[in-house]
């Protein structure tokens, strides 16, 4: 197995997934915590339209910053996102013959599938699935789709969650993720180890609290404003503006917890709107994907 | 005799939902069994699982049902036949239905014509293919799901079925899926598809498969090899019930590595290593002869080998990355003293009603220092740990690891130069969290413990949180049952305080008073009685329900160690022939003065000689029983109060207690009620259940 770097993990997982009916997303464009939020999964996995789809998703997450010292977490890293709906009964197989397409022998490795359920109460949604252990390590998140913003979902949707760096890191026996390569013989480290230093410091020590609680009152305005237009996809990059402004205040120590429980729901509220009314839409349209794989 | 095999595919079930699971399939199939009369049918009843599949075996079966007589109600006899006696158009039509004749007609007992008809015993083959589905659909789970169209609902997809009566397909459907002949091997070590018969021959082409169906062997498969792996490196695997009960459900094909982690990390506070491995990474630390954690540990395997050392490179890989994020948590939280955190708890809620975490300390403090002052615990000690016991609920490490709360608290503490008896305490101060754990190493420790969960309760009680059934989502029965273990206790950490006081203490530190107060205090009374009963009933002592029931009756708020002395006492002395005058005396008293006015005996208005000695005697023996009582001397009160049966006997025989003057029977029913309460200062014998025949005269 030549060494695997961080592009070449990302491209056998596109080609590997494109091939099996997925069509290749692009990252969203604006700060999120997971791939979740992209609308190509918490939008499309609403309804009864098929979607099978994946897509790379930069994925922040303030509080976990390590001021680039700590080999292991990142404020950001890169998760690899499949959504497939409906969940087909062979969905754990096609998952395995992922990792057999990265250069995995699986006989000679132990695989198992541990009790992980996810829960976000800002997007209003829950699911049911395992953390999969590639020799007892965590490597990707698996979750049948229960609910989203509040909305019982059917069909079900699997969600394969894939973390890169972690993966990268074990393929290529680096202790370090800042050891792994890019790809094209460039290093993780000299390209991203300033960002983490930059935003660990930004995100705990720097960022304008006021500026944010501000942030948050004019994101939240402006979503419930597209919200009245029936404006739905701007409504929910603004409730993903707001939830980014949140994890920020979070980071840098600005919420008490009982304001915790007041932001979180003013946020879900947002998300269970959004899906609410994208469902409303997409119905208007005659679930357009729907008609489009019958014909 | 037959019997039957069923198998159900599924994608991998969580490891702690399997022992109930099996549990629920084991009681419902052994009625199955037993309904088509197998003897001892539980143990024609198997049920194994692996993470991925769920199998079921019965034994000892029939071919058929026994067949069986049915009574059958036809038309009414007046309508049966006409005036020739001959039968009517309905009774005929009846008799066809039922492929019978007139003969089967049964003597008459009422109004309606009845007939017997036997049933044919069916195929059990038959019976068991109809009940298998619902026994598997309807399930409950802990957490379901739905998935694909969504249509069906159970813990995880179901993917296939095999279901076999004496090697021969008993086809069902389950969830929509037809039950086949053919099972699955291991996920990646034997993927392919295996035809079976029988149960005896599925488990071997298992094996083959590489899928060991019984738990129990797949557990004692890992524990040679952990013992191995561990010797091999001069140790042996901790002790741990609870890692193996779930490594026996998180493989099919059962096998351990041994890995290990940087020996600096040796530094970290052991309770912290040890969480992150058995919580967080169910791993299973390696000791070393004197007790001592190794840098090695154990992981399970869904393989028996690890050939290529991945899985041992992967799990220290793993393990390393959470000790480096613990080390970093503790490095970070070590800036900062746990006094200095303590104004920070105002920034955590307890409960929204209830205030932050500063309040809560600050309440526990109240408790703590009211109940030490009662008690003579050192004040210092017991304000310290009151004031520090919650602070490491702000730490990171606590964030991150929330079952180490306490613990972490009395680490810090105990780096921070505490004495010995103020950082145990905070370590100690959620001790017992349960039946059979262990109690607060100091008394210190066990006031710190009081004074948190009495505080609990005595708030959600207020905000009428109370648990109802089986709900009781802030574990306040857990609470008050802590309490209670520690209020037990009498070796050296012993405190002596009632629940009666505690329980004012912790009203009076949330502020409560009046009658609302009142009505807080008799409902955490009622509460509290109800855990001291199920607690001394389930004790080592094992007093039964009557016993208890009896001594609690004459008082048990005000001490706990008391009520057990009495209860004891009781439990000794119910097997004397001497018990039998105690309660025959007591309940020939109560049954008399039921309902009937008294105040003090009046000397006066003694008249005859049996009435006059036994009020002597009751002053008398009286005296002594209640020196007695003092002394907790409560079987030799007991027999005393024996002693007084002649004399009563004489009383009763002799002087009449029911007579017309008020006056007189007011006095003659106040000296029984005098003779009466001496015995009530120690139980209410007469809810005492005796059986005579037990006794010999």
């Amino acid at each position: 197995m030549s060494r695997v770097t961080f592009q070449s993990l990302i491209l056998t997982l596109q080609n590997f997934w494109a091939a099996k009916g997925c069509i290749i997303e692009t990252p969203l464009d604006l700060e999120v915590g997971a791939g979740t939020m992209h609308p190509a999964t918490f939008l499309r996995v609403l309804g009864p339209e098929p979607w099978n789809v994946g897509y790379v998703q930069p994925s922040r997450r303030p509080a976990d910053g390590r001021y680039g010292e700590n080999p292991f977490r990142l404020g950001k890293h890169y998760q690899f996102q499949v959504i497939l709906k409906p969940s087909p009964l062979e969905v754990q197989e096609l998952y395995l013959d992922s990792l057999r397409a990265i250069g995995l022998d699986l006989t000679r490795h132990d695989i198992r599938f541990e009790e992980d359920n996810w829960e976000s109460p800002t997007l209003g949604a829950w699911g049911v699935g395992w953390q999969i252990l590639l020799d007892g390590m965590e490597i990707t998140q698996f979750t049948y789709f229960q609910q989203a913003g509040g909305i019982d979902l059917s069909p079900i949707s699997a969600e394969i969650t894939y973390g890169l760096e972690r993966l990268t890191m074990f393929l290529s026996r680096e202790k370090s993720v800042y050891d792994i390569e890019w790809g094209g013989g460039f290093g993780y480290g000299p390209i991203r180890q300033q960002d983490e230093f930059e935003f660990s410091k930004y995100y705990f020590e720097v960022a304008d609290i006021d500026l944010h609680w501000r942030l948050l009152d004019a994101y939240e305005g402006e979503a419930l404003r597209c919200l009245e237009q029936k404006l739905v996809l701007p409504a929910y990059e603004w409730t993903l503006k707001c939830s980014h402004v949140f994890n920020t205040l979070d980071a840098r120590g600005a919420i008490s917890v009982t304001e915790r429980v007041g932001v979180i729901k003013r946020v879900r509220d947002l998300a269970v709107a959004c899906a609410g009314q994208y469902l409303d839409a997409r119905r208007e349209l005659g679930f357009p994907l729907l008609a489009e794989k019958a014909s | 005799m037959a019997e039957y095999f069923f198998e159900l595919v599924a994608e991998e079930i969580p490891a702690w939902m399997h022992d109930s699971a099996q549990a629920t399939l084991r009681e419902r199939l052994t009625k199955v069994v037993e309904a088509l009369g197998v003897a001892e049918a539980a143990s024609n009843v198997t049920v194994n699982s692996t993470p991925r599949r769920i199998a079921i075996f019965l034994t000892g079966l029939p071919e058929r049902e026994a067949d069986r007589d049915q009574e059958v109600k036809g038309p009414p006899r007046k309508t049966a036949f006409d005036a020739e006696g001959k039968p009517s158009q309905a009774l005929a039509g009846f008799l066809r239905k039922n492929a019978a004749t007139e003969s089967d007609i049964l003597p008459a007992t009422d109004d309606y014509v009845r007939i017997r008809r036997r049933i044919a015993g069916r195929n059990v083959a038959e019976v068991i293919r109809e009940r298998m589905p619902e026994i598997i659909e309807t399930l409950r789970w802990p957490k379901m799901m739905r998935w694909g169209k969504g249509e069906h609902s159970f813990i995880r997809p179901v993917h296939s079925i095999v279901s076999m009566f004496d090697g021969r397909p008993a086809p069902l459907s389950i969830f929509g899926i037809e039950s086949g002949t053919t099972t699955i091997g291991h996920r990646t070590l034997a993927p392919a598809r295996v035809e079976v018969t029988n149960y005896n021959d599925y488990v071997t082409k298992l094996e083959l498969a590489r899928v060991v169906i019984d738990a129990t062997r797949r557990r004692h498969v890992m524990a040679e090899r952990a013992r191995v792996l561990s010797n091999q490196v001069n140790g042996a695997p901790a002790v741990d019930v609870s890692i193996w009960s779930q490594w026996q459900y998180l493989t099919e094909y059962p096998g351990v590595v041994r890995a290990e982690f940087q020996r600096d990390f040796l530094s970290l506070p052991e309770e912290v290593l040890v969480t992150v491995m058995r919580v967080h990474q169910k791993q299973l630390p390696i000791r070393d002869e004197k007790g001592n954690l190794t840098n090695y540990f154990l992981a399970v395997l869904d393989n028996d080998g690890d050939p290529d050392g991945h899985a041992a490179y992967g799990n220290s890989f793993v393990t390393n990355a959470r000790f480096a994020d613990a080390k970093f948590f503790y490095e970070t939280d070590r800036r900062r003293k746990l006094a200095d955190r303590v104004e920070s708890l105002s920034h955590l809620q307890f409960q929204e009603k209830l205030g932050n975490y500063l309040d809560k300390t600050r309440r526990i403090e109240a408790i703590a220092a009211a109940v030490r002052a009662e008690t003579g615990v050192d004040a210092e000690s017991a304000r310290t740990a009151a004031h520090l016991c919650k602070a490491d609920l702000v730490t990171e490490m606590v964030k991150e690891f929330t079952d180490l709360q306490g613990k972490i608290g009395g680490i810090y503490a105990r780096e921070e130069g505490q004495p010995e008896v103020v950082w145990q305490a905070v370590y100690d101060h959620y001790l017992p969290v349960n039946i059979d754990d262990t109690l607060p190493r100091s008394a210190v420790g066990a006031v710190v413990s009081i004074a948190d969960k009495i505080d609990t309760l005595a708030g959600f009680f207020r905000i009428g949180a109370r648990p109802t059934g089986s709900k009781d989502p802030f574990a306040l029965r857990r609470a008050a049952q802590g309490i209670v273990q520690i209020l037990l206790n009498r070796d050296r950490r012993q405190v002596k305080i009632g629940i009666d006081r505690l329980i004012d203490i912790a009203i009076a530190a949330h502020g409560v008073d009046g009658a609302e107060a009142g009505t807080l205090r008799d409902d955490l009374l009622a509460f509290f009685a109800e855990r001291v009963r199920t607690i001394l009933e389930a004790s080592a002592w094992g007093f039964a329900y009557d016993e208890i029931a009896a001594t609690m009756e004459a008082g048990w708020a005000p001490s706990l160690s008391d009520l057990v002395d009495r209860t004891a006492a009781i439990k000794a002395m119910r097997t004397d022939s001497n018990f039998l005058s105690v309660l025959d005396s007591a309940k020939r008293i109560a049954n008399i003065t039921a309902g009937e006015e008294s105040a003090a005996v009046d000397t006066r208005r003694l008249q005859e000689p049996a009435e006059k000695r036994l009020n002597e005697l009751a002053g008398v023996v009286g005296e002594q029983i209640n020196e007695m009582v003092a002394e907790r001397q409560y079987r030799p009160a007991l027999e005393s109060f024996a002693g007084l049966a002649p004399e009563l006997e004489t009383f009763f025989n002799e002087v009449m207690v029911m007579v017309d003057d008020p006056a007189l029977r007011k006095n003659r029913v106040a000296l029984l009620r005098r003779i009466g309460g001496v015995a009530m200062k120690i139980a209410d014998v007469t809810k005492i259940v005796v059986d005579r025949r037990d006794y010999r005269a």
